[in-house]
C-alpha cells in the first residue's frame, strides 16, 4: 500500500466514519430518553439529501438551502415523536417492550421512501458539491490528492459532535435529557417537562440525520433506499461504543469508518464483510461496548 | 385431547380440495413456512426477551445446506432436509453462545451482523450458491408428482406448522413459558428460583434458529429456484414485522402476522408504486391503535363472546409438608470469614455467622451496613471474595445461585421480583418444582384439557395460607404493595425451601399486614423452616427472632438473643450514635 493511497483511504474512512458517528449519536439520544430507536433514521438522512440537493439545483444559496433542510427535518423529528412514538406509551402493553416502535418508526421511514420515489423516481442522483466549486475538487495532503469534500465532511461532523457534547454536558437541555434518561418520574418532580424533553431528543436526532444527509449528498450517490445502511452502521457504532457514552460512539464511529475503508481497499469483493465480522467479534469480547453499561438489575 | 389441533389438521387436509386454484395453495404455503420461522422468533423475543434481527441467516443456512446437498450431491430430499436442520442446529448453537455474552440491543446488533455476514457470503460465493443469479433445478418437495406437487407441498408445510404451533402453545401455557418469562424479567431473579438462565436462553435461541432453518428448507424446495436475494436483511426484518404485527409473545402471533403480511403483499402487488406508502401507513395504524397487534385486536373483539375462564378450584389454606433435606444438619447456614467488596469498599468484611436449623435469625444494622450484600452473597447472586458459606453443612461458596436455590434456599427481594404480565397464581407456580420432563408434560398437556391442575391447587393453597387467594387471577400490577409482598413470599414458599431469606419482609406494610406476615413466618418455623431476615422495624425483629446479628460498616458487631442485643453497648452506639454512651465507644471505634 502506497503512502498516497494510505492518505486517501484514511481521509475517506474518516469522512464516512464521522457520518456514522452522527447517525449513532442520533440513535443514542432518542434511546436515552424514550428507550426507542428511530428505525427510519436512515430515511431522514435520505430525505435531507434529496431536499438539500433539490434546493441547491433550484439555485438557492447554499446556506439558505441547508437552513431550510435542517428546519424541515427538525419538524419531521418532532412529528415522528408525536405521531409514532409517544402514543405507544412507556412500559406496559404498548411500551418499548412490545417493540411497537420498530414498526411505527419503520413505517414512517417507508412512507418517506415512497414519497421520494414518487417525486424523484428510482434513479441515482449526485448532489452538487457543498463546499468546493466545480466537480470533485482535489487538494493535496502529504503529496496525495484528496477530495476536498471528504475532508470538509469529516471536519464538519467533528464540529457537530463537539456542539452536541457541549449541549449534552453543559446546557440545561442536556441536563434535562440526562435526568429524563435516569428516571422520568424523578425528572418531572424536578420541574422538567418530560414530554418536551423526549420531543427535543427526537428533534436533535432529526437534525443530526439531516446534517449527515446534507454532507453525504455530494460524496455518494443518492437514491430512495440509501438510508438503511446508514442507520445500521450507526447502530453498529453505538453498540460498539456502548449506549452510555457519546465519546465511545465517536471513537467507534471513526474506527468503523476506517476499518470499512481499509477493508474495501484490500478486498473489493468482500469489503463490506469484514467490518461486520469485526463487530460480531467485538461484541463477543466486549458484550456491552467499549464503555459498557454496568447496571445491577436487582437489590 | 385438545380438539383445536384436529380442526387445524382437518383444515390443512381439506384446503387443497376447496381452494379455487393452485395460486391460493401457494399463498397458504407461503403463510405456513413464514409462520414456522416466526413461531421461533415469537418465543425468542416474546418469552425469553432476546431480540434477533438476523433470523434470515439461519433461514439461509438451513435452506442452502439442503438445496446444495440435494442438487449438487444428489442426496435424497428427506436426508438433505435433515442435514439442513442439523446445520441450523449447529450454527444456531454457536450463535447462541454469542447470544449468551450479549443482551438487548447489543444482541440485536450481534444477530444483525451475523445476518449480514451470511447474506454477503451467499451473495458472493457464487460457485456454491449461484449468488443472486440463483440456482435452478433444486429438487422440489413434491413426492415425485409435478401436477399435485403444490398440494403435497402444502400438506407437508401445513402439518409442520400445526406441530410447531402445538409445541409453541405448550411452551406458552406451561411452566416452560413461565420460566422463560422469569429469565426475561431478570436473569438473577431467575437464578434464585433455581433456573439456570444461560441454559434456557441458549436453548431458546437454538430452537428459534432451528425453526428458521426449517422454514428456509421449505422455501428452497418450493419452486425449484433460489436466489440469494431472498435471504437478506429484508427477510430478517420481515420475520420481525410478522411477530410484532401479530402481537409479540401471544400464542397466535406468528400465524396471524404471517397471514396478514402475505395477504397484504399480494393485495398491494399491483400497486407497487405506492406499496411502501401502504405498508408504512398500515404499520403505523396497526401499532398505534392496537399496540398488541392483531392478537390484541382479536382479543378485544372476542372478549364479549368468549366465556370467562372458570373459577380456580377452591382449596384449603395449606402448604405442603416441607422437604426434609438437610434438616438433620445442626446449622442450616454457616458463614466463615466472608468478604465482599465493591471497588475497594468492603461491604461485608470478615463476616462469620451460624444459623441454627429451625430458627428465625434476624440481620439488623444501620443503612449501608452490608445486610443486603450479605443476603446476596448467601443466595449466590454475588460470589464472596473470601470465606466459606455452608448450606446445611455443605460448602457452597463457589456454587452459582440456581444450584443453591435447588438445594433448598429461597429468597424475597427488597424491591419485589414478580412478573407483572402473568396472573398472581402463575407467579406462585413459578416457585414450584418441576414435576415432569418436557415430553411427558407435553403429552399430558395434549391429552388432558386441564393443565397442571395439581400445581394450581398447591399454589392456590399457598396463596390461601397468606390470605391472598382471592387475587389468584389478578395481575400483579393491580395489587397493592402489601399484597405483592405476600405474593412474593408465597412464591418463595412454593419453592419448598428449607432456608428462607427475607429481605425487609414488612417494609412498606401497614400494621395489620405486618402482623399477618409475622404470623406466617412463625408458622413456617413451626413446620421446620429456617428463616433469615433483614428488617429495620425493631419491634418486629425483637418480637419474632430467636437470634439477632448486628452489622455495621460490613462487620458483625454483635450477636445474641433479642434481649442481649437490646442491651449491647456497641449495638446501641451504632444505632443511636456513639455519644449516647459517654463518648467512650467513640474512642474505641477510632482505635479500631
Amino acid at each position: 500500500m502506497q503512502s498516497i493511497d494510505l492518505v486517501q483511504v484514511v481521509v475517506s474512512g474518516l469522512a464516512m466514519g464521522s457520518v456514522y458517528t452522527l447517525m449513532g449519536m442520533g440513535l443514542f439520544i432518542t434511546f436515552l430518553t424514550s428507550r426507542a430507536l428511530n428505525f427510519g433514521q436512515g430515511d431522514f438522512l435520505m430525505v435531507a439529501t434529496f431536499v438539500s440537493m433539490a434546493l441547491a439545483l433550484a439555485g438557492m444559496p447554499a446556506i439558505l438551502g441547508i437552513a431550510l433542510t435542517l428546519v424541515g427535518l427538525a419538524g419531521l423529528g418532532a412529528v415522528l415523536e408525536r405521531v409514532a412514538v409517544r402514543p405507544l406509551g412507556q412500559g406496559g402493553a404498548g411500551g418499548a417492550d412490545s417493540l411497537g416502535w420498530v414498526l411505527t418508526t419503520m413505517g414512517v421511514g417507508m412512507i418517506l421512501q415512497n414519497i421520494v420515489t414518487l417525486v424523484w423516481g428510482k434513479s441515482k442522483f449526485y448532489s452538487p458539491p457543498l463546499f468546493g466549486k466545480g466537480d470533485k475538487q482535489i487538494v493535496e495532503i502529504l503529496g496525495a490528492g484528496v477530495f476536498l469534500e471528504e475532508i470538509l465532511v469529516a471536519g464538519s461532523c467533528l464540529v457537530v459532535v463537539a456542539v452536541l457534547l457541549w449541549i449534552l454536558f453543559r446546557t440545561r437541555w442536556g441536563n434535562a435529557i440526562s435526568a429524563v434518561a435516569f428516571d422520568k418520574d424523578t425528572a418531572s418532580l424536578l420541574a422538567i417537562d418530560v414530554k418536551k424533553t423526549i420531543m427535543l431528543s427526537y428533534v436533535i436526532m432529526a437534525v443530526l440525520a439531516a446534517i449527515c444527509g446534507i454532507l453525504v449528498g455530494p460524496i455518494v450517490s443518492a437514491q430512495a433506499h440509501m438510508g438503511l445502511l446508514y442507520v445500521l452502521k450507526g447502530f453498529a457504532v453505538v453498540c460498539i461504543g456502548g449506549f452510555v457514552n457519546p465519546v465511545g460512539i465517536l471513537i467507534a464511529g471513526l474506527a468503523f469508518g476506517l476499518v470499512e475503508a481499509f477493508s474495501n481497499y484490500f478486498d473489493s469483493s468482500l469489503g463490506d464483510l469484514y467490518p461486520f465480522l469485526m463487530v460480531l467479534g467485538f461484541l463477543v469480547a466486549r458484550p456491552s461496548g467499549l464503555f459498557g453499561e454496568g447496571r445491577m438489575d436487582l437489590r | 385431547m385438545r380438539i383445536r389441533y384436529l380442526f387445524a389438521a382437518a383444515l390443512v387436509a381439506i384446503l387443497p380440495m376447496v381452494a379455487p386454484n393452485q395460486f391460493y395453495l401457494l399463498l397458504a404455503s407461503d403463510i405456513a413456512y413464514l409462520a414456522i420461522a416466526a413461531i421461533g422468533l415469537n418465543i425468542l423475543i416474546g418469552l425469553s426477551g432476546q431480540l434477533s434481527i438476523g433470523q434470515a441467516g439461519f433461514y439461509a443456512v438451513g435452506g442452502y445446506t439442503s438445496a446444495i446437498l440435494a442438487m449438487k450431491y444428489g442426496i435424497p430430499l428427506a436426508l438433505s432436509a435433515a442435514c439442513g436442520l442439523v446445520a441450523g442446529l449447529l450454527v444456531g448453537g454457536i450463535m447462541s453462545l454469542v447470544a449468551l455474552r450479549t443482551r438487548t440491543h447489543y444482541l440485536a446488533m450481534a444477530t444483525l451482523a451475523f445476518g449480514f455476514i451470511v447474506e454477503i457470503l451467499v451473495q458472493r460465493w457464487v460457485d456454491l450458491t449461484g449468488g443472486s443469479m440463483g440456482l435452478i433445478g433444486d429438487p422440489r418437495l413434491n413426492y415425485g408428482s409435478v401436477a399435485d406437487g403444490p398440494t403435497y407441498f402444502f400438506w407437508t408445510v401445513g402439518a409442520a406448522l400445526v406441530l410447531c404451533q402445538m409445541f409453541s402453545d405448550y411452551i406458552i401455557q406451561s411452566e416452560w413459558g413461565r420460566r422463560l418469562l422469569a429469565v426475561k424479567e431478570s436473569e438473577k431473579f431467575a437464578a434464585t428460583i433455581g433456573i439456570h438462565a444461560p441454559l434456557w436462553r441458549a436453548a431458546t435461541f437454538t430452537f428459534a434458529a432451528v425453526l428458521a432453518s426449517l422454514s428456509g428448507i421449505f422455501f428452497v424446495h418450493q419452486s425449484g429456484y433460489i436466489s440469494s436475494d431472498a435471504f437478506g436483511l429484508d427477510r430478517s426484518i420481515q420475520f420481525l414485522i410478522v411477530v410484532v404485527v401479530g402481537g409479540l409473545g401471544r400464542p397466535y402471533a406468528a400465524v396471524l402476522g404471517a397471514a396478514f403480511i402475505v395477504v397484504l403483499n399480494q393485495a398491494t402487488a399491483s400497486l407497487y408504486e405506492v406499496s411502501y406508502l401502504i405498508f408504512g401507513v398500515i404499520f403505523l395504524g396497526v401499532m398505534l391503535f392496537f399496540p398488541t397487534g392483531i392478537s390484541g385486536l382479536l382479543e378485544a373483539t372476542g372478549r364479549r363472546f368468549v366465556r370467562q375462564p372458570r373459577e380456580e378450584q377452591g382449596s384449603a389454606a395449606t402448604i405442603e409438608p416441607f422437604n426434609r433435606r438437610g434438616i438433620d444438619a445442626e446449622f442450616a447456614l454457616g458463614l466463615e470469614g466472608v468478604v465482599k467488596s465493591y471497588a475497594g469498599v468492603k461491604a461485608v468484611d470478615d463476616a462469620s455467622l451460624l444459623v441454627r436449623t429451625g430458627t428465625i435469625h434476624a440481620l439488623i444494622g444501620p443503612n449501608g451496613a452490608g445486610k443486603s450484600t450479605l443476603i446476596n452473597v448467601i443466595s449466590g447472586l454475588y460470589l464472596a471474595e473470601r470465606g466459606t458459606i455452608r448450606l446445611f453443612g455443605q460448602d457452597v461458596s463457589r456454587s452459582p445461585a440456581h444450584m443453591r436455590a435447588r438445594m433448598g434456599m429461597a429468597r424475597t427481594f427488597q424491591n419485589l421480583q414478580l412478573i407483572s404480565g402473568i396472573p398472581v397464581l402463575e407467579n406462585v407456580m413459578l416457585g414450584l418444582h418441576r414435576h415432569k420432563g418436557m415430553m411427558a408434560g407435553f403429552l399430558d398437556w395434549l391429552m388432558s384439557g386441564r393443565l397442571e391442575a395439581q400445581q394450581r391447587a398447591i399454589a392456590l393453597g399457598i396463596l390461601a395460607f397468606f390470605g391472598v387467594e382471592k387475587f389468584a387471577k389478578a395481575r400483579v400490577g393491580d395489587l397493592s404493595y402489601g399484597h405483592r409482598k405476600l405474593v412474593e413470599m408465597a412464591r418463595a414458599v412454593a419453592q419448598q425451601p428449607v432456608l428462607m431469606l427475607l429481605d425487609e419482609p414488612i417494609a412498606g406494610l401497614n400494621e395489620e399486614e405486618a402482623k399477618e406476615v409475622a404470623k406466617a413466618i412463625r408458622q413456617l418455623r413451626q413446620r421446620g423452616m429456617t428463616v433469615v431476615l433483614v428488617e429495620h422495624n425493631m419491634p418486629f425483629v425483637m418480637g419474632i427472632s430467636d437470634r439477632v446479628t448486628v452489622l455495621n460498616y460490613g462487620r458483625i458487631i454483635g450477636e445474641g438473643t433479642p434481649a442481649e442485643i437490646q442491651n449491647d453497648a456497641a449495638v446501641i452506639s451504632a444505632y443511636l450514635g456513639a455519644a449516647a454512651i459517654d463518648g467512650e465507644p467513640v474512642a474505641a471505634e477510632a482505635r479500631a
